[in-house]
């Protein structure tokens, strides 16, 4: 009997007889009729605020104090009244359907609350996994929610492979499942469906005890077929909500898997128009070099040719294959930072020796233009300097494409608080509006590129990867007075003139 | 035409001009270049050339308009050079009055041959006015509509003697499968090229040596036929 039954036993005892004593002593209440009415009063309350027992027990309790002190002859347990007997036999009666009644009412009552209170947890559980992403562990994070929001200490969501199990499993409690037990209560899953309408549930749950907890196994169903099983540990959750989390958590399963199945989807499909698309770009940057090559070098076997034209077309050839290195170089980079192959190497470097570089690598497509290059203040920063000069180069081939032979590209470099930003700033015709939003995807050609053998439509893209690389950025606007101008920031400590001498590089 | 053809050679890749250009040069042909096809079109105007050699991708104007103004005020032949895959560029310059194309990248000879072509066929037009057409042990008489291999008269259907005498009559040029449906059968034919397939295959066992390897009604595969009058017909390396 547990402790609270004792304690409301004793007081509903208490009470009656304090209510005895009142009515004998101070109020001089003799007639029975108060008196059995008073006790029906006490018993209800008891009955509503405690359990069916205590209440039978307080019935008969009432109904010998009404004999001993209100039925004539008071004091004796002896009924003079044949009408009486009756009366107390009614009282009795009375008293315990009244105590039933309570009874029944509050234990629905309490059901319906804890329904309601699985139901919340229900659907706070659906709404955690809508919400949810995919995510690679979204089975474990799944196990996570089940046991916050049903308060588990152990819950666990375990998925068949093969031969073995993958138990994705959260809460306090350690719990091992084995791969024997596990397999036995699936194949038991697949064998019945066998649909409780009482427990609103599937047959096919297991309570197996591990290490001395009870754990709760339900398999986890689509419709009827079952796709894994559901472990449970920690607090008592209603058969029929078992099988609705169940539920639940089996559609969350496929509809991770959808969604990953998706995504994949979306990769392949990215990945096939990004080939088709470079595979459109080759067709278009290999067509004029290899024409050019291959008639300038058969023009070198004729006889029919002069000196001039001789030199001519030696040129054209090594222009041309300048040409196709690039390219080549330029496809070579994208598939390394494709792969995430770019990683920043950071060290002290001059803007000066930065720009150099940059400018190196480009003289051959820099030929006709000239570089006006102005540093503010050449102090070492530290930063890869590999990475900013070639994305450095990029810019500087971009802007030889696109501005007038023989004008002046203009580089500036400036040291400041966020680290190096540098400027490449051209004569050209300056960018269309409606390329400005596009201008760094790969591929793309602005509007004065198209019909033009300029460009490979890499250059911009392949910057702004590099500088993804070591966290820097890249823009182009329009200056005022006419060109592109293009800035690259790079985040970078910098030596101010006034330290230098003090850290050794 | 002088002793010396001129070939105006419009690309705006310095590149290609600047190989392409001696190329002509040194086969004796005349070169005048221009860079886009607004230089192209004056040059055309002033100093009107022998042929033109007009690659499709121009800066500022598309080649196949260009294609079409030069048509709409000559008849010089016009030999374009278009990018592999570009099929449809290539048809749409055919049917605005080009006369035959090269794919990039192209070996020298294989331009210097359509280049051979288009100007013999000039000449040629030039010399016979008649109603008749020789080719090889091949004659056709437009007026009385016989046509005669090595001596003996073949039959021919009304269709196979429009069609072998549309391609005569252009011969040396492409022909794409739109513009030849278009005169055979009419407009409402055009996207009906089994005809075509079926009477080529007809007229060429009757009219061909060897039907097999034909060497007067040529195929360019997926963009038309031509009527091959000559020998060196760079024919080779189309495929």
């Amino acid at each position: 009997v547990p402790r609270a039954e004792i304690v409301a036993l004793a007081s509903s005892a208490a009470v009656i007889l304090a209510v005895t004593e009142a009515f004998r002593a101070w109020l001089h209440v003799t007639n029975p009729t108060i008196a059995a009415l008073s006790y029906l009063l006490i018993i209800l309350v008891v009955a509503a605020s405690s359990t069916l027992r205590v209440a039978i027990v307080a019935s008969v309790v009432a109904d010998l104090c009404l004999n001993y002190f209100f039925m004539p002859p008071v004091g004796t347990w002896t009924i003079a009244d044949p009408q009486n007997v009756v009366a107390l036999f009614a009282f009795l009666v009375v008293s315990l359907v009244a105590s039933q009644l309570s009874a029944t009412a509050r234990a629905s009552a309490r059901e319906a609350i804890a329904r309601q209170e699985e139901l919340r947890r229900l659907l706070d559980l659906s709404r955690d996994i809508l919400v949810s992403g995919e995510s690679p562990d979204a089975i474990g994070a799944l196990a996570a929610v089940i046991a916050r929001r049903f308060d588990l200490d152990f819950a666990a969501v375990c998925l068949p492979r093969e031969t073995t199990w993958t138990v994705s499993s959260a809460g306090r409690l350690p719990v091992r499942l084995a791969d024997r037990e596990l397999t036995a209560a699936f194949s038991e899953a697949e064998r019945r469906v066998e649909f409780d309408a009482r427990t609103r549930s599937y047959a096919g749950h297991h309570v197996l005890t591990v290490e001395g907890h009870a754990v709760r196994v339900v398999p986890l169903r689509l419709g009827t077929k079952p796709i894994g099983l559901l472990a449970a540990a920690g607090r008592e959750v209603e058969v029929g909500t078992m099988d609705a989390l169940a539920g639940v958590a089996a559609i969350a399963i496929e509809r991770g898997q959808f969604l990953h199945e998706r995504k994949e989807a979306e990769l392949t499909r990215r990945s096939e128009e990004l080939k088709s698309a470079l595979l459109a770009s080759l067709g278009h940057d290999l067509r004029t070099p290899l024409t050019a090559i291959r008639v300038a070098a058969s023009n070198l076997e004729s006889p029919r040719l002069g000196d001039t034209d001789r030199r001519e077309q030696t040129d054209v050839i090594l222009t041309e294959i300048e040409r196709l290195t690039r390219l080549f170089q330029n496809i070579l980079e994208m598939a390394r930072i494709d792969a995430g192959g770019v990683g920043a190497e950071s060290r002290w470097a001059h803007p000066s020796e930065i720009i150099a570089a940059a400018r190196n690598q480009v003289d051959q497509t820099l030929r006709e233009h000239g570089v006006a290059v102005a540093i503010e203040q050449d102090v070492p920063v530290r930063l890869d300097p590999r990475l900013t000069a070639t994305a450095v180069a990029h810019l500087l081939e971009n802007a030889a494409q696109y501005a007038p032979a023989g004008s002046v590209i203009d580089v500036g470099a400036r040291v400041t608080g966020e680290g190096l930003a540098i400027e490449v700033r051209d004569r050209g015709p300056g960018i269309d509006a409606q390329d400005l939003s596009h201008l760094f995807e790969r591929f793309y050609r602005g509007a004065a590129a198209k019909g033009r053998g300029v460009g490979t439509g890499l250059g911009l893209s392949i910057a702004r990867g590099l500088l993804a690389a070591e966290g820097g950025r890249v823009w182009a606007e329009n200056c005022a007075d006419g060109g592109a101008r293009f800035t690259i920031v790079v985040p970078a400590a910098s030596k101010q003139p006034e330290a230098e001498g003090s850290v050794s590089a | 035409m002088s002793p010396e053809p001129r070939i105006l050679l419009v690309d705006d890749e310095p590149s290609i001009q600047r190989a392409v250009g001696p190329l002509l040069r040194s086969r004796g042909y005349q070169v005048d270049v221009a860079g886009n096809g607004t230089e192209a079109l004056r040059m055309a105007a002033e100093r009107p050339p022998d042929l033109i050699v007009l690659d499709l991708g121009l800066p500022d104007i598309e080649g196949t308009e260009v294609c079409r103004r030069i048509r709409a005020i000559s008849r010089v032949p016009i030999v374009v050079l278009s990018a592999r895959g570009a099929e449809a560029d290539k048809v749409n310059a055919l049917d605005l009055g080009a006369d035959d194309y090269v794919t990039k990248p192209f070996g020298p000879e294989e331009l210097l041959a359509r280049i051979r072509v288009a100007l013999r066929r000039v000449l040629s037009d030039e010399k016979a006015e008649s109603g008749q057409f020789a080719a090889g042990d091949l004659t056709i008489d437009y007026d009385r509509r016989r046509v005669v291999r090595g001596g003996a008269e073949i039959r021919l259907t009304p269709k196979e003697f429009e069609l072998l005498s549309l391609l005569a009559r252009q011969h040396d040029r492409v022909l794409t499968h739109r513009a030849i449906l278009k005169a055979v059968w009419g407009p409402n034919a055009v996207e009906q090229p089994e005809h075509l397939w079926t009477l080529v295959a007809q007229l060429r066992k009757k009219v061909e040596p060897d039907p097999a390897n034909p060497r007067y009604l040529l195929s360019e595969p997926w963009v038309g036929y031509r009527f091959a009058t000559g020998d060196s017909d760079g024919s080779k390396g189309r495929g």
